[in-house]
């Protein structure tokens, strides 16, 4: 059995399923995130985990022991909340040594702990401060020190960087990702934000409407995304739909396009080919390349994103997108006639 | 566009002050007034109502019960209404708009309706006509003051992320309750058992009705004496004033020591 254990967990919220059939294996050390639309079930999963709701079918097991029934003060969790979730009476150190002071922990230990952990969420200075003295930034490193503090077994997180600004976000969950891997502990983090997910974990788990969609690690899931929910949850990626024309061409709006070799789905009559912007190359002119797909189009909008210019482009009414590096010489303007190419094993087929 | 100048703001403000000042200083210097209606001012000076009212051989009795009775509801109020509060706040928010309406009642019933029905009801020994009976009747007719304030600090911090945080730290229900709700709603609980106590140390017509002679309280004192003579009446309000001033200086002071931090949060908010 793996370190944290997941077996056929269910949750109902009066005839709403909220989460379904919920099978999950973690193991020590590794870091899981649960991604997936608001309402896809991630965050009850997560207070299942942490006993604060009641699975109604299946069960849940810390090391070896079934922790269902246990009562949250008692399972050897820490979580981080979304809204930090300090205790306005008291300081920093005080919100810190919280669950010690608990633990009836001798002083000089508790004192030696508060150091370590200010230190390494870098708050040295504000040991005496009190919560709403800090920035929303601080007050996260805060919540974290306080629940690792108590050495916890599992470490749960519920979208903890949703409320702070851009750089902010972007700054603490690298900080939040090293000192997870310095500490070891097992983490799952909730989140509906996919570069956090991407960036951060071992494993992503993809969540909708209650179910998994989808287990894997982020490359994997990236580029062998195993739905069209998730293809399009992760990334952009553009879906060409068109009929069979034979075992490895569709027809896509008069054109015939290959499709891989690898591909699943392979006997569908209206198979969906998936592209990724970054896979499309922009022509100014016809290019030749025989071995390639090809489209045409009239390009509608080009956006600015710093490391790529994102180019949408009209081709039969249908909506590509093409990301070209920013870098690249080129002039392309608006209602410009272009042309598109990709090589069919950059593609992928999905069942609708 | 008229301009509101400095000078009508300031008047106003000053109008609205000397109104709700002016009846008490006068009561005050009528208190310590020789004699006072035939002149603008008083015409002399002196302490000898204070001494007719110290030496009055209820002073100190009635005093006493209406303590007794003000901390008892007091109390009472707190440990019935402040845990029901949070436990609807937490567990049962369904129950909220029930415990508003109920609390919210006794605003609609009149002191003679609620005193009266109560002597009906509770007319057996040894609850008939009692201090007990004073006391329960002072609770319920106070419940508002003491559940409003608690309720809208509960509202102002989250209680269940707060709980849930201390769970998961491996806190208990009740050292959940002890080191984050209550120092955190403290200012709340402060606030109403201040007003509990002003609204029960003052109530005449409940313990008029309810024990009249049999357990005599200030208010009751105080009414006798403004049959009887003026003056002595005025100082027994000076001392009712006084003594209202006096707790609540004495509660903010210790809600100021503990909960400062607190204050200043839910302000910076």
């Amino acid at each position: 059995m793996a370190y944290l254990e997941l077996q056929n967990v269910s949750k109902l919220f009066t005839e709403v399923a909220a989460v379904r059939d919920f099978n999950l294996s973690v193991d020590k050390g590794e870091f899981v995130s649960l991604l997936g639309p608001s309402g896809c079930g991630k965050t009850t999963t997560l207070r299942m985990i942490a006993g604060f709701e009641r699975p109604d079918v299946g069960e849940i097991f810390l090391d070896g022991v079934n922790i269902t029934p246990i009562t949250p003060n008692k399972r050897g969790i820490g979580m981080v909340f979304q809204g930090y979730a300090l205790f306005p009476n008291l300081s920093v150190r005080d919100n810190i040594a919280f669950g010690l002071n608990i633990a009836r922990k001798p002083k000089k230990e508790i004192d030696e702990s508060v150091q370590e952990l200010l230190a390494l969420v870098r708050l040295k200075e504000m040991t005496d401060r009190y919560p709403y003295q800090l920035s929303g930034g601080q007050q996260q490193r805060v919540a974290l020190a306080r629940a690792l503090a108590i050495k916890p077994r599992v470490l749960l997180l519920d979208e903890p960087l949703s409320a702070l600004d851009a750089v902010v976000r972007v700054a603490l969950r690298e900080e939040i990702r090293r000192i997870q891997l310095e500490l070891g502990i097992t983490t799952v983090y909730v989140t509906h934000d996919q570069e956090e997910a991407l960036s951060m974990s071992d494993r992503v788990v993809i969540m909708k409407d209650g179910l998994i969609e989808q287990i894997g690690r982020p490359d994997e899931i990236y580029r062998q995304p195993k739905s069209l929910f998730v293809a399009s949850f992760i990334g952009t990626a553009n879906q060409l739909r068109g009929e069979r024309v034979n075992d490895h061409s569709i027809n896509y709006h008069g054109t015939i396009l290959r499709l891989p070799k690898n591909g699943f789905g392979g006997h569908d009559t209206a198979p969906v080919l998936l592209v990724r912007p970054e896979s499309i190359l922009l022509h100014a002119q016809p290019p030749v390349l025989p071995q390639a797909n090809i489209l045409e189009g009239t390009v509608k909008t080009m956006t600015f994103l710093g490391a790529v210019m994102r180019i949408v482009v009209d081709v039969d009414g249908e909506r590509i997108v093409v990301d070209a590096p920013a870098g690249q010489d080129f002039s392309i303007s608006h209602a410009q006639h272009v042309w598109l190419s990709f090589a069919p094993e950059a593609c992928q087929i999905m069942k609708e | 566009m008229k301009r509101r100048t400095p000078i009508t703001q300031w008047g106003c403000i000053l109008l609205f002050l000397l109104y709700m000042i002016i009846p008490i200083i006068a009561t005050y210097m009528f208190s310590i007034a020789t004699r006072w209606d035939r002149t603008i001012l008083p015409e002399g000076y002196t302490l000898e109502w204070y001494k007719t009212a110290f030496a009055h051989s209820y002073f100190a009795s009635t005093l006493r019960n209406s303590f007794i009775v003000a901390f008892s509801a007091v109390l009472l109020g707190l440990i019935l209404v402040a845990p029901t509060t949070y436990w609807a706040h937490v567990r049962l928010p369904a129950a909220k708009p029930l415990l508003d309406v109920l609390t919210i009642l006794p605003f609609g019933i009149p002191g003679v309706v609620l005193a009266l029905a109560l002597i009906r009801i509770y007319s057996f020994p040894p609850i008939s006509r009692s201090p007990y009976l004073l006391i329960g009747a002072c609770v319920i007719f106070s419940m508002p003051f003491i559940y409003r304030p608690i309720a809208n600090s509960l509202g102002a911090i989250s209680v269940t992320t707060l709980s849930e945080s201390a769970q998961s730290l491996g806190a208990n229900t009740w050292q959940t309750m002890m080191r984050v709700i209550l120092p955190n709603i403290m200012p709340g609980i402060l606030s109403g058992c201040l007003l509990v106590f002003a609204t029960v140390f003052a109530e005449f017509t409940l313990a008029n009705l309810i024990t009249g002679a049999r357990f005599k309280t200030f208010p009751i004192l105080l009414v006798e004496f403004t049959r009887k003579d003026g003056r002595v009446a005025a100082a027994l309000s000076v001392i009712s004033f006084t003594i209202a001033w006096v707790v609540s200086l004495m509660i903010l002071w210790t809600a100021g020591r503990g909960s400062r931090s607190t204050e200043e949060a839910l302000h910076a908010r």
